[in-house]
């Protein structure tokens, strides 16, 4: 590749190793002395999270592909510790060290030349340290945002100037010199009307040296006091405005607030694309003969990238629609500390897999039987501290929201060590309310239909601590209406899980829809080759079937009415889906298609409603259910039909018998 | 002249940059930080900015954020550096503005290639 | 003792064990579904999912009759099939003690014989109790798919 461009640079390469090496060892050291306290964990794993980053992409840019990859493999394990989703302990210091260690030996092979040492037997060590679920603290807000006793908070406005710059004094240096007076919670840069940038840091300090401040001062920086004494663990208030000046603040963030319906509309706009370029390539055969070879196969390279792309592009889009369940986990601390508090009972949160993308509407329909879940887990779940403590648990009760996926499917866990559903409690309730009693009343889901039967728990009943107004009832059926599942484990004085399992793709896949007779189907697009427009008199009988003309040869109709045993008046013209090609190919005639339009597939499932050629179910927004047709089977089912018939074979039941 | 702005926290990196852009006619200035870059733009007029995305005070997404929503520098081009393997990043750095990306290891002239074509549609 | 919920079908009031049902809701608009059973009369969606409609009507004999506003759609669970019951009316909750309900008589007549588990007389009227899974199994062969 380019060997020899970069080679100038090992030493370099080399150098710079050695410092994220030697960096790594450092932080590795501090972390195992802060196994278990989150807020002095965090700031370390993301130093350690950059060194490796660092290693990787320079590893990448000398191709040394040995150490780019161990370094991925680190880097992969720094961010699910990041994410919480594992935990630090003495087994992964371990293997980071070991990890740290191998590294160092491959770079330094590669710069004697020697054969480097293999990493696969640490790589997949540490792969799999990162995908052990493990347990997890609360997390924690910013930490260093909480102050510590005695410290004050600044917030200092730096304006860069030429002139300054001339003088040696950047936003570096600047920062530099406000860590050796206190801690920077915060840098930022920020935009005046004008335009103008400046930079805000936010500083926490003990120190009331006048001296030092008044120094920073005649560099140039504006240092003002924010807000008085630390406050309690919170966010600081915004810094006062800068003489007269108004600093608009820029929101540093990854995310952008988009409407669903604007989503629905690039999607869409991306299936006209694709209808588009159907017609196009269709235009474009026609002309084929006509252009020389050499021509023709570039413009089918084009085709075949633009179909690529459009591919990728509505992938993307899709993929814009899944967020992070952390969206709903976030707020959960703040609904368990309140609930906490009110009811007397100390709760430790646990979180994890928040990382697990969903359907962005998904999230939305589920924040509130979260919440109702997790709030149950407190006010209903966990005991008294004595009470737990006579149990031989610990005085605080854990409750642990889990979000993973599995294949299709992805599942929500609500689970407390409290003391578990009282079966009994459960039936007297359903007697007293007048709610059947099930056959067996141990039957965790016959407990959970009880719990969620609308009635279950009276006015009387409904805690003001648990909250009014989203009741189990509630929870099961917004579960149902996204296709999804509750399920309940149990076990007295031990704890309660409550499993919700939501379908994570609904099948989503482009169609046609085509009217008959006043109702609506829908056809997958992959299955059409075409659309065609078809003049009632240009219709010729041969023999059993109908034919018309197309391409020059003839094209033999299906009739989806006369399959359907729907009626039909007759029209001049009407359109058909074109099925299959060359010879092969028939058309599936309707009265119109009205549209295309991407369509959420539901399963028939039942036998009784399984019909051949009938591959589905939709719902084009008006709640009726619109039948999803198998074209292609339908028409090799007709064709074989033909082929064996005997007599009329006018209605598809007979034709399919 | 066209000035180009190299941004990556790595000082092995950076000269690897300057290096391949030395055929191009651009003046080229380093920042090691996500504030330090923003600085740079600050005080003088930039045709281009190469960024690596992993930076210790601000993350390369959000100093292009920054840039993107700032009138005065919103149509500078921006060329991301990424790793192997980093689809999310791509995609986030897409959403946030970059005019193109290069993957390492990359070509020292599909750098300088890249460089000299969104130069001369300054 | 059990609960019951009743219904109307054709002038005669049935009974399923409330247990058994999931909910009971307004009929609008049902999607015929081409080569299903005969007393199939379609498809609805129910919370979310595709269920069938089985006209009780038809699966006992009796002539169609167009849907009103009494008509009613009670969503059955047998195993993890939900389907759903098309009657004529809805009526009222019930208990009844397991020794209330007699076996049928052979010489009960009509097709609803078949699908019927027992007979319970409450006051002066007669409760045909069904017998789900019968009443949800097909005769007339379909095509598999």
């Amino acid at each position: 590749m380019s060997e020899g461009f970069f080679d100038g640079f090992l030493d370099d390469y080399f150098a710079e190793c050695e410092e994220h090496l030697t960096g790594a060892r450092r932080a590795l050291l501090a972390l195992e002395s802060s196994i278990g306290d989150v807020a002095a964990e965090r700031p370390v794993i993301d130093e350690l999270f950059r060194y490796f980053h660092s290693l990787k992409g320079i590893s990448a840019m000398v191709e040394l592909r040995p150490a780019e990859e161990l370094a991925h493999h680190l880097e992969d394990y720094l961010r699910a510790l990041r994410q919480r989703e594992v935990a630090v302990t003495p087994v992964g210091i371990e293997v980071l060290e070991q990890g740290i260690q191998r590294l160092g030996a491959v770079i330094g092979a590669h710069r004697s030349k020697q054969t480097p040492p293999s990493t696969d037997d640490l790589a997949a060590r540490i792969a799999s340290l990162a995908a052990l679920p493990g347990g997890l603290a609360a997390p924690a807000q910013s930490a260093s945002a909480a102050a510590s006793s005695g410290e004050r908070f600044w917030t200092c406005t730096f304006v860069p100037t030429r002139e300054l710059m001339e003088r040696g004094i950047g936003v570096d240096v600047i920062r530099k010199k406000l860590a050796e007076v206190g801690r920077i919670v915060d840098a930022a840069p920020r935009v005046a009307p004008d335009g103008t940038i400046a930079f805000a840091f936010t500083v926490a300090t003990t120190t009331d040296d006048r001296e030092a401040l008044d120094e920073l001062m005649a560099d140039g920086i504006v240092l003002e006091l924010a807000g008085g004494a630390a406050t309690d663990g919170g966010l600081l208030p915004v810094a006062q405005p800068l003489e007269g000046t108004h600093f608009g603040s820029v929101a540093p963030s990854h995310v952008v607030r988009v409407d669903m319906t604007r989503l629905d509309e690039l999607i869409q706009s991306v299936g006209d694309l694709v209808i588009s370029r159907a017609r196009l390539v269709d235009s474009l055969s026609r002309i084929e003969r006509h252009v020389p070879s050499a021509e023709w196969r570039a413009i089918q390279e084009n085709t075949l990238a633009i179909d690529r792309q459009l591919r990728m592009l509505r992938e993307k889009i899709m993929r814009v629609r899944l967020v992070p369940i952390g969206e709903i986990f976030r707020r959960m601390p703040f609904v368990v500390r309140d609930l906490a508090r009110e009811s007397g009972r100390k709760v430790t949160l646990e979180l994890r897999g928040q990382s697990t993308e969903i359907d962005k509407y998904l999230i939305e329909r589920m924040m509130d039987p979260v919440v109702h879940l997790v709030r149950n887990a407190v006010s209903h779940g966990i005991e008294p501290a004595e009470e737990r403590i006579a149990k031989g648990k610990p005085p605080d009760g854990t409750i642990t929201l889990s979000a993973s996926t599995v294949g299709e499917v992805f599942t929500i866990e609500v689970m407390d060590d409290g003391h578990g559903i009282d079966a009994a409690a459960v039936i007297a309730q359903a007697r007293a309310v007048g709610l059947p009693i099930p056959l067996d009343p141990s039957d965790p889901q016959a407990l959970l239909a009880l719990i969620c039967a609308p009635g279950f728990s009276t006015t009387a009943d409904a805690d003001r601590v648990s909250g009014r107004g989203v009741g189990m009832a509630v929870v099961k059926s917004t579960v149902e209406e996204l296709s999804g599942t509750i399920r309940l484990e149990s076990t007295p004085g031990v704890g309660t899980r409550f499993f919700i399992d939501l379908p994570l793709t609904l099948a989503i896949t482009d169609a046609l829809i085509g009217r008959v007779g006043g109702e609506s189907f829908a056809v997958p697009q992959g299955a059409v080759r075409e659309v065609i427009e078809i003049a009632s008199a240009d219709v010729r009988a041969l023999e059993q079937n109908e034919v018309v003309p197309y391409r020059g040869a003839s094209l033999p109709i299906v009739r989806l009415g006369k399959l359907l045993g729907i009626a039909e008046e007759p029209v001049e013209r009407f359109h058909a889906f074109v099925i299959g090609t060359g010879s092969a190919a028939v058309g599936l005639a309707v009265h119109r298609v009205v549209g295309h339009r991407e369509i959420v597939v539901r399963a028939i499932t039942d036998p009784l409603v399984k019909v051949a050629g009938i591959s589905g179910a939709t719902d084009l927004g008006d709640g009726r259910v619109v039948l999803i047709l198998d074209p292609v089977l339908i028409v090799r089912l007709v064709c074989d039909r033909a082929a064996r018939s005997v007599g009329d074979a006018s209605t598809w039941g007979r034709m399919l018998a | 002249m066209h000035k180009v702005l190299i941004v990556d926290d790595s000082p092995t990196l950076r000269k690897m940059v300057r290096a391949s852009l030395a055929g191009v006619a651009a003046d080229l200035l380093e920042a090691a930080t996500g504030l330090e870059a923003i600085e740079q733009l600050a005080l003088s007029p930039i045709q281009l900015i190469v960024l690596d995305l992993n930076m210790p005070d601000m993350h390369g997404i959000d100093v292009m954020k920054f840039v993107r929503g700032h009138r005065n520098y919103k149509d500078v081009p921006i060329i991301v550096l990424t790793t192997r393997n980093d689809e999310a990043s791509r995609r986030t750095a897409a959403e946030a503005g970059a005019t193109t990306y290069l993957t390492k290891p990359f070509l020292p002239q599909t750098l300088a290639t890249a460089a000299r074509s969104l130069l001369e549609h300054v | 003792m059990d609960t019951f919920i009743l219904f109307l079908v054709a002038g005669t009031t049935y009974a399923v064990r409330s247990r058994e049902v999931q909910h009971m809701e307004m009929l609008e608009q049902v999607t015929r579904v081409p080569n299903a059973a005969p007393f199939v009369d379609g498809v609805v969606f129910s919370r979310g999912q595709v269920v069938p409609a089985v006209n009780l009507r038809a699966r006992f004999g009796f002539e169609r009759t167009p849907y009103d506003l009494r008509t009613r759609l009670i969503v059955v669970r047998d195993d993890d099939r939900s389907v759903g019951l098309v009657a004529d009316e809805g009526r009222e909750f019930i208990k009844l003690a397991a020794d209330a309900i007699q076996p049928p008589q052979d010489a009960l007549a009509g097709l609803s014989g078949r699908y019927v588990e027992g007979i319970a007389s409450i006051g002066d009227r007669l409760v045909l109790v069904l017998n789900l899974k019968q009443l949800l199994s097909f005769s007339e062969p379909l095509v598999a798919a």
